[in-house]
C-alpha cells in the first residue's frame, strides 16, 4: 500500500506516541487516572457522544455557502475547518468526477436526505448524539438519526468475512492499549462521507481508534482505504464530546415519514412531486 | 442389460416418490423413511389436492395410483424447477373445474401455488397433446397439471435435459424401460404406465437435484452388486457405494449414483425400507424448566446477552382458540402441525426457496404453547371499552381499498417500526441484546430498531416527546428485565392500542437458551382491564446471526404497491370511458 511521507509520518509519530505511553509507567498511570475505567480496567467508553463541527456538511475545509433559497440563513452552509488531516482527499481522477456529480445531485441523491442509514464513518459526526453500550464480548453503537446502529464484534480472534454486503459495514474490535481500535469492512458502497458528496466503494475499509483524552472526550480517528476511488489511504480525526445534559438520551428519530413525499410523492394520488 | 426392477422415484423437501414397477415382475414396493411434521402435512396436502392415498402401513408417504411418493422432512435447497428433474405430473379427465379448484383453495389456504403463463391464464393447449398447467405444492416440488385421458392419475417425471435423447436412451439402457412416444409426438421411456419424459435445459447445465424439493429417484432392484458392476462398467460414478443407511430399518442396501444432468439416483434393495430418524430437535421451549441460575455480567446485572430468536414461537395465536378451552398444552403432534398449517398460511407471494432458506422455524422444537395471553386467564383479549371500541370501527372504516399514498400502509411496510410487540412473523426474528453497566440495548432484527432501556432509576420524558416506540424505563425484579413504557404516539397501535398505551415488558432467562418474554398492555381507553401476553425466545449462537436488515433502503414494495394502485386506477378510469 502506497502511503505519501506526510501521511506516514503522521502514522510513525502516532504510533511512536502510544508506545512510550504504554512503556512509561508513571504516564499511564496519570492518564489511568484521568478516564474512566471499565470492569477489566479498560477505558469505560460507555456513554452518549456527539461531534460539534461541520463534518457533516463537508468533512474538508469549506467557505460559507447558500442553501435553498426558500430557507434563508436556516438552509445555508456555515463555514467549517475540515477534519480530513492534511485536508486532501487523494481521489483517482474518475472519482473526483464522481464526487463532484454527486455535489450537483445532493439534494436529491445524498442517502442522508432519503432516510438511510449513514454507513462509516459517517454516523459518527451527523449532528446527532449516538450511544456506545461497551458490553464485555460486543461493543454496540447505537446512532440517533435512521435508527442506525453497529455491533463491534470484540470477541474474534480476527476479523471474519461479512455475511453480505451492507450499510454500516461489519465491525470488529480490538485494544491497542487504552485506544480501541476497529477495523470495519463489508459495505456495500452506497454510502457517502458528508453532504458535499464525498463517498467510496464497496471495496472501502475503514479503521478507527477511539481514545479518551478525559473523561469527556474521546478522540476519533479514521483512516480510510478504497482502491476503487483514493490512489492511497487517508485519515480524518476529530474530537467526540459528551453529552452532560442530566438525564439526556438518544431520542428516537424515525425519519423515513418524512422523506416519503421526495421518494414517494410521484405516486400519490395526488401527486405532490 | 435384462433384469426386473421396480422404479422407484424420489422427491424430498420434501418429498419422495416412488414410482411403479414397471416390468412385469414380482419386485417389491421399498420404503423411504421420512421424519415427522412436514411429512404429515405433506401427506395431507397430497391426499386432499393431488386425490393420493396414505400408505397403509407407514406415515410418511402417499400412493399415487401406484406410484409411492414419500416424504423427508427437512428443509429444502430450493424448488425442483431449473434442476435435473423439473416435474412431477398428474393427469385429470377435466383439469379446467381441477385448476379451478386449486386456484380457489390459493396459497393462503393451504399453500397451493398457480404457476401462471405469460398471458396470465392457468392453463392452455399444448398443440397435438393435452391441456396442461403448472402448480407447486408447499415445499417448492412444480408439478404439471395435464389432461390426458389415456393415463389418468400420476402421469410422468419430466426431466430437463442438455441432450433430451441421450439422457432418455440412458434410462432406457440402464433400468430397462420402453422406448415409446406419447400421442406420437414426445419421446419417452415408459416404465410401466408411467412416463419419463425429457426437454431441452434451457441455459447452461441443470441445477443438481441433490437436497433441492425433489432429491433424488430411486430404482429398486433385485441384484443390487450385479447392476452395480453394470453401471459402474459404463463409468457411472458411484456417490454412495452399496451399503446399508445408518438408521436403515431392514438390512436392504442403497447405492447413490450420479445421472446425467446433475440427477442424483438410488438404487436399493427391494427389501430396503428407509431410513429411521430421530427428532432431534436442538430446542424444545415447553420442556418443564429446571430451577436455573442466571449468569451475570461482571459488573453484576443478569447476563441476558446474546442473539435469540422467537422463531419457536412462530404460529402461537395470540388468543386462546375456543376448541382449545381445557387444554394445557398442544402435543409435540398437534404443535407440529400448527406451524406448518401457520407456516403454509403465511407464505403468499414467496418462493419456496427463499422462504425454506430463510425461516428458522425449521431449527427449534415448534412451541406446544396454546395462545399468547395469559391473562386473563382464559386467553381472551377483554372487552374494549365503549371509546376503544368506536376507534376500532373508525379505524376500519378508514381504511382505503387502494393506497392513495404511503400513510395508507402500515408502519410496516412504511420501513418505520415492527410495532410494539415483536410477534414473531415468518422471517426475521432475532433480538440481540448488548448490555454495559446501567444499560441493556435490545435490538430487533426487523427494520433493526434497538431500544436502549436504562436500568438505573431515572423519571420519563416529558409528555410532550412522543414517539413510535415510546419511552421506556427499566429496573430488575430479582433476575427479571422490567421494562415501563409510555410517551407512545400512538400510530402503530397494537390491536387497537391508542397513544395512553402504559405496556410493560418482563425478560427473564428462564433457562440457558430460553428468555421469556412477557408483554402487558394497559390503555385504559381501549380495554376494559389491562392483559398480558407471553412467548420465549430461543438462543442458539450457531444457527443465527443477525444480519443488517436495510429495509426502508431497499422498499421496492412501496414503490410497488404505489404504483400498483395508480395502474389499476388508471384501469378503472379506463373502463369507465
Amino acid at each position: 500500500m502506497l502511503m505519501n511521507d506526510r501521511l506516514r509520518e503522521v502514522v510513525t509519530s502516532t504510533s511512536i506516541l502510544m508506545v512510550s505511553l504504554w512503556l512509561v509507567p508513571s504516564l499511564a498511570a496519570a492518564q489511568a487516572a484521568e478516564v474512566p475505567r471499565a470492569w477489566d480496567s479498560r477505558p469505560d467508553l460507555n456513554g452518549i457522544w456527539q461531534a460539534i463541527g461541520t463534518a457533516h456538511w463537508n468533512i474538508q475545509d469549506h467557505s460559507a455557502s447558500a442553501g435553498p433559497p426558500d430557507m434563508g440563513a436556516i438552509g445555508a452552509v456555515p463555514p467549517g475547518q475540515g477534519v480530513v488531516v492534511g485536508n486532501e482527499i487523494p481521489y483517482q481522477p474518475s472519482a473526483l468526477e464522481q464526487k463532484q456529480w454527486n455535489f450537483e445531485n445532493r439534494f436529491t441523491e445524498d442517502p442522508e436526505i432519503k432516510c438511510f442509514m449513514p454507513g462509516v464513518p459517517r454516523a459518527t459526526y451527523l449532528p446527532y448524539p449516538f450511544q456506545i453500550i461497551q458490553g464485555d464480548q460486543k461493543i454496540m453503537l447505537v446512532y440517533g438519526f435512521a435508527d442506525a446502529n453497529r455491533t463491534i464484534h470484540m470477541d474474534k480472534e480476527s476479523p471474519e468475512p461479512a455475511p453480505i454486503d451492507t450499510w454500516m459495514g461489519r465491525s470488529h474490535g480490538q485494544w491497542d492499549g487504552d485506544t480501541l481500535v476497529v477495523d470495519v469492512a463489508g459495505f456495500n458502497g452506497e454510502a457517502w462521507f458528508d453532504r458535499a458528496g464525498n463517498f467510496s466503494s464497496n471495496l472501502l475499509h475503514v479503521v478507527e481508534r477511539y481514545t479518551l483524552t478525559g473523561p469527556n472526550v474521546l478522540m476519533y480517528e479514521a483512516t480510510i482505504e478504497d482502491p476503487n476511488v483514493f490512489t492511497r489511504p487517508w485519515t480524518i480525526r476529530m474530537p467526540l464530546y459528551r453529552r452532560l445534559e442530566e438525564n439526556v438520551q438518544i431520542l428516537e428519530f424515525k425519519c423515513v415519514e418524512f422523506t416519503e413525499d421526495l421518494l414517494y410523492g410521484h405516486l400519490r394520488k395526488d401527486p405532490t412531486r | 442389460m435384462n433384469r426386473t426392477r421396480t422404479v422407484v422415484v424420489l422427491i424430498a423437501a420434501g418429498v419422495s416418490l416412488v414410482a411403479v414397477p414397471t416390468i412385469a415382475s414380482p419386485a417389491d414396493y421399498h420404503h423411504v423413511h421420512v421424519t415427522a411434521s412436514n411429512a404429515t402435512e405433506a401427506v395431507k396436502w397430497y391426499t386432499l389436492y393431488m386425490d393420493c392415498q396414505p400408505l397403509a402401513d407407514r406415515d410418511d408417504g402417499v400412493d399415487c395410483d401406484g406410484v409411492q411418493i414419500v416424504f423427508d422432512s427437512r428443509p429444502s435447497l430450493g424448488t425442483s424447477q431449473r434442476t435435473g428433474i423439473d416435474h412431477i405430473s398428474f393427469s385429470y379427465a377435466d383439469l379446467t373445474s381441477k385448476m379451478a379448484e386449486l386456484e380457489a383453495v390459493g396459497v393462503r389456504g393451504s399453500g397451493v401455488r398457480l404457476q401462471r403463463f405469460e398471458d396470465g391464464s392457468t392453463l392452455r393447449d399444448a398443440p397435438g397433446l393435452f391441456k396442461h398447467g403448472f402448480v407447486f405444492d408447499p415445499w417448492g416440488t412444480r408439478i404439471e397439471m395435464v389432461e390426458d385421458t389415456d393415463y389418468l392419475g400420476f402421469h410422468h417425471i419430466h426431466l430437463s435435459a442438455t441432450d433430451p435423447a441421450a439422457t432418455l436412451a440412458w434410462y432406457q439402457e440402464m433400468f430397462d424401460g420402453d422406448s415409446a412416444r406419447l400421442r406420437d409426438r414426445l419421446s419417452g421411456v415408459l416404465f410401466g404406465d408411467t412416463w419419463l419424459l425429457a426437454s431441452h435445459h434451457e441455459e447452461g447445465t441443470p441445477a443438481a437435484t441433490a437436497g433441492r424439493a425433489i432429491d433424488h429417484i430411486a430404482f429398486s432392484v433385485d441384484n443390487l452388486d450385479l447392476i452395480g458392476a453394470d453401471l459402474r462398467g459404463s463409468g457411472v460414478e458411484f456417490l454412495e457405494e452399496p451399503a446399508v443407511p445408518e438408521g436403515g430399518r431392514t438390512s436392504g442396501r442403497r447405492a447413490l449414483i450420479a445421472g446425467p444432468d446433475n440427477v442424483r439416483l438410488a438404487l436399493v434393495e427391494a427389501w430396503f425400507a428407509g431410513v429411521a430418524t430421530d427428532l432431534n430437535h436442538p430446542v424444545d421451549i415447553t420442556t418443564d424448566l429446571q430451577p436455573y441460575t442466571v449468569p451475570r455480567t461482571p459488573w453484576g446485572a443478569p447476563d441476558f446477552q446474546g442473539v435469540w430468536t422467537g422463531d419457536a414461537a412462530h404460529g402461537i395465536p395470540l388468543q386462546r382458540p375456543e376448541d382449545l378451552a381445557n387444554v394445557q398444552v398442544l402435543t409435540p403432534e398437534q404443535a407440529a402441525a400448527r406451524r406448518e398449517r401457520g407456516t403454509l398460511g403465511s407464505i403468499w407471494g414467496y418462493e419456496s426457496e427463499w422462504r425454506d432458506t430463510t425461516l428458522g422455524y425449521v431449527k427449534s422444537a415448534p412451541s406446544r404453547q396454546v395462545a399468547m395471553v395469559i391473562d386473563p386467564p382464559d386467553g381472551r383479549i377483554p372487552p374494549m371499552t365503549a371509546k376503544g371500541e368506536e376507534s376500532r370501527v373508525a379505524a376500519r372504516a378508514a381504511r382505503r381499498p387502494l393506497a392513495e399514498g404511503p400513510e395508507d400502509l402500515s408502519s410496516w411496510v412504511r420501513c418505520i417500526t415492527r410495532g410494539l410487540v415483536p410477534t414473531p412473523g415468518v422471517y426475521n426474528n432475532g433480538i440481540q441484546i448488548v448490555q454495559g453497566p446501567g444499560y441493556v440495548a435490545l435490538q430487533r432484527e426487523m427494520i433493526h430498531e434497538t431500544r436502549v432501556v436504562p436500568t438505573d432509576p431515572r423519571s420519563h420524558l416529558g409528555p410532550d416527546i412522543r414517539s413510535w416506540l415510546g419511552d421506556a424505563r427499566g429496573h430488575w425484579e430479582d433476575d427479571t428485565l422490567v421494562v415501563e413504557i409510555r410517551n407512545f404516539n400512538g400510530r402503530a397501535p397494537y390491536q387497537g392500542s391508542s397513544d395512553t398505551l402504559m405496556m410493560v415488558e418482563r425478560y427473564t432467562r428462564t433457562g440457558p437458551n430460553t428468555l421469556e418474554y412477557r408483554f402487558t398492555i394497559d390503555d385504559p381507553t381501549v380495554w376494559t382491564r389491562p392483559w398480558t401476553g407471553m412467548f420465549a425466545f430461543v438462543r442458539d449462537d450457531t444457527q443465527y446471526e443477525l444480519v443488517e436488515y436495510a429495509c426502508h433502503e431497499g422498499n421496492y414494495g412501496m414503490t410497488n404497491i404505489l404504483s400498483g394502485a395508480r395502474a389499476q386506477e388508471k384501469a378503472a378510469h379506463e373502463v369507465k370511458k
